[in-house]
């Protein structure tokens, strides 16, 4: 009981009106757990799509461009576009495979930044099983190493993906495919690439969230892609690079590309809707959040201008007796703040508990078996903050007013 | 006289704006004496209660200086007023103004508190000690809301009283009162300025109040009829 007498007063105000005090610190609870949670789902699904694209795409694929043959190539020398040394360019059919691509992971490795370096070999095929064909993506891999950057294993739906290793034509397929052409584990598989059909045996079959890559995609060993496709053993499509921060993917692609002269695409760029649909999602998230916050605000400023119109007699006894406005602006701020915290308060465990709750409800889409919450801290500190912030300010505006009340007036009547 | 002077007002002169501008207060120029217990009377709208209000300190439009236990508190901002209130002038209203969620004794205590000059644990000992002196003592932890008028008039006084402040100023402070109540307030008005040296200033409509106080000051269209001296 020895409080300031400021807060004593503010105290004993919202005590004496317990119902309002209740209602002003619901309106902020609910503002709080709404925003925790919001923000949890979003983040939780953001970081569901992000790792989900991770799982289908490297932080940066290097991969040989083909390129319009250059008409400009004197303009360096004579510093203007007058002459051309080509008038009708035309795309010029190259191999597809790197030059040197062993060499280019040597050198890749050696930058501090890379977590992990694999080669691929990628090659439009067709499937056939009996009598239907099907169009497709075959991809030599190091299986190993594709499933640390892709996780390969937990897209499995039925085999294990180390038999591709083990069995010297396995293959895995597609979920699609694998309905599709009516296949299992142990069947064969007719794989066309260019000219010669192989059979293949199927050792796995994988499903991702993607239809389209389950209906077409599949996985060989990274030697026998190169028989497939008739090429030799240094024949490589696309060097897949992930980084340790892959926040750094699009900085490090460019100085991929002048490294190697190839066309290095960092993940932003192969996801841009995904980005998109980041800030879509940010902008109707905060827009919700900042209306019942907003509408918080109010109820904290009406309940506040009530009271002073209330206690209007009182504020002017209180001036009277020798309180400044500074200290008439500390009791009714301090009212705020105190209904601030403790919907704050209730606001944090209503909204963790909000989060644990949907985190329980199943989706059961894909390899997606439970609405993707995030449990993440800083939301929590955030909410608050904002919360704070909210009541601070709807609270201002009415403790300002009350300490403009003049004695004399109000006592005189 | 050779008492010091507790209040001192020069050519204080004041207008009221509405609806036309009017003057209320011509050059009012008095002077109170420290343990002086005066009476100011005089018609409805003689301007007694606004001299009064100026001479608080609360009403700060006005033209000419007031003086405050030697301190020219003319053009000082409204904290710096505000400080000299809390320590200095208590106020007693007609009507009790008691803050109706608090106790009598934290009603009391609060411009004690504001003060900071004591402990919590000192105040409420003084706070007790001015409700014993009105004879409330054993109402001090009822609501302030719960009490009889005389009553809550005779916490009011005690509120006013916390701080020791070398003037006290009514404003018809017994006009709520019946008569029995009314001589209590007066008895310990007259002991305040005789046994402890406070200053009193009151307006009031009571004559027999006014006549028992040691001076009366008389007004008229708002200038001084009658000093009294």
């Amino acid at each position: 009981m020895k409080l300031n007498v400021n807060s004593d007063i503010a105290f004993t105000y919202l005590w004496s009106r317990k119902k309002q005090t209740i209602i002003a610190a619901a309106g902020v609870m609910f503002g709080i757990s709404m925003y925790i949670f919001m923000q949890s789902l979003m983040k939780g699904t953001n970081d569901y799509f992000e790792k989900n694209s991770f799982s289908n795409t490297a932080h940066i694929r290097i991969y040989n461009e083909n390129k319009v043959a250059d008409t400009h190539l004197l303009d360096s020398s004579f510093k203007d576009k007058s002459t051309k040394i080509l008038v009708n360019p035309k795309q010029v059919q190259q191999s597809l495979g790197l030059t040197n691509p062993f060499g280019l992971i040597h050198s890749i490795w050696k930058d501090p930044q890379v977590a992990a370096v694999t080669p691929q070999v990628s090659a439009t095929v067709l499937y056939t099983s009996g009598s239907v064909r099907l169009n497709g993506n075959m991809v030599g891999v190091n299986i190993v190493e594709e499933d640390k950057m892709f996780d390969v294993k937990g897209n499995m739906v039925k085999g294990d993906f180390r038999d591709l290793n083990r069995v010297n034509n396995g293959i895995l397929i597609g979920k699609g495919i694998a309905d599709k052409l009516s296949l299992h584990v142990g069947d064969n598989i007719t794989v066309t690439a260019g000219a010669t059909p192989r059979i293949m045996r199927v050792v796995g079959i994988f499903a991702t969230t993607v239809v389209q890559v389950d209906n077409t995609k599949s996985y060989v060993n990274i030697s026998q892609a190169q028989n497939l496709v008739g090429k030799d053993r240094s024949y490589v499509t696309d060097i897949k690079v992930n980084l340790h921060d892959y926040n750094n993917a699009p900085v490090k692609a460019r100085e991929l590309e002048k490294m190697t002269g190839y066309k290095a695409e960092d993940w932003v760029q192969a996801n841009e809707q995904l980005k998109a649909a980041f800030k879509i999602r940010a902008v109707i998230l905060n827009s919700v959040i900042g209306v019942i916050l907003l509408v918080a605000g109010f109820g904290i400023y009406n309940i506040l201008n009530m009271t002073i119109y209330e206690k209007i007699k009182e504020i002017a006894i209180l001036k009277a007796t020798g309180f400044s406005g500074g200290a008439v602006i500390s009791i009714f701020l301090q009212q705020a703040i105190y209904i601030g915290l403790i919907g704050a308060v209730i606001g944090l465990i209503l909204g963790f508990n909000l989060t644990l709750a949907v985190s329980k409800i199943y989706i059961g889409a894909g390899n997606l078996k439970y609405l993707p919450m995030s449990f993440y801290w800083p939301h929590y500190v955030q909410g608050v903050v904002f919360g704070i912030i909210t009541t601070v300010a709807a609270g201002y505006f009415p403790a300002k007013k009350a300490s403009k009340v003049d004695p004399v007036t109000i006592i005189r009547g | 006289m050779t008492k010091p002077i507790a209040l001192q007002s020069e050519k204080l002169t004041k207008y009221f704006y509405d609806p036309v501008k009017m003057p209320v207060l011509r050059d009012i120029t008095m002077e109170v004496h420290k343990g002086e217990f005066v009476s100011i009377v005089g018609k409805s709208g003689c301007g007694k209660s606004t001299l009064l209000y100026v001479l608080s300190t609360m009403d700060r439009d006005y033209e000419g200086t007031l003086t405050i236990n030697g301190t020219k508190v003319t053009g000082l901002d409204v904290n710096e007023l505000a400080k000299i209130r809390n320590s200095s002038i208590g106020f007693v209203f007609q009507f009790h103004y008691l803050l109706p969620d608090f106790s009598c004794l934290k009603n009391v205590m609060i411009p004690g508190l504001r003060l900071g000059k004591y402990s919590y644990k000192e105040v409420e000992d003084r706070a007790y000690q001015k409700l014993k002196m009105f004879g409330v003592e054993d109402q001090a932890l009822k609501m302030a809301s719960k009490l009889s008028g005389g009553q809550q008039q005779r916490v009011a006084i005690a509120r006013a009283l916390i701080n020791d402040p070398a003037i006290i100023m009514g404003d018809e402070p017994t006009g709520n009162l019946d008569s029995k109540n009314t001589g209590i307030v007066f008895d310990l008005f007259q002991q305040l300025s005789r046994e402890f040296g406070q200053t009193l200033i009151t307006v009031t409509h009571d004559e027999d109040f006014a006549r028992r106080s040691d001076r009366i000051i008389e007004m008229a269209d708002g200038e001084i009829k009658d000093h009294g001296h």
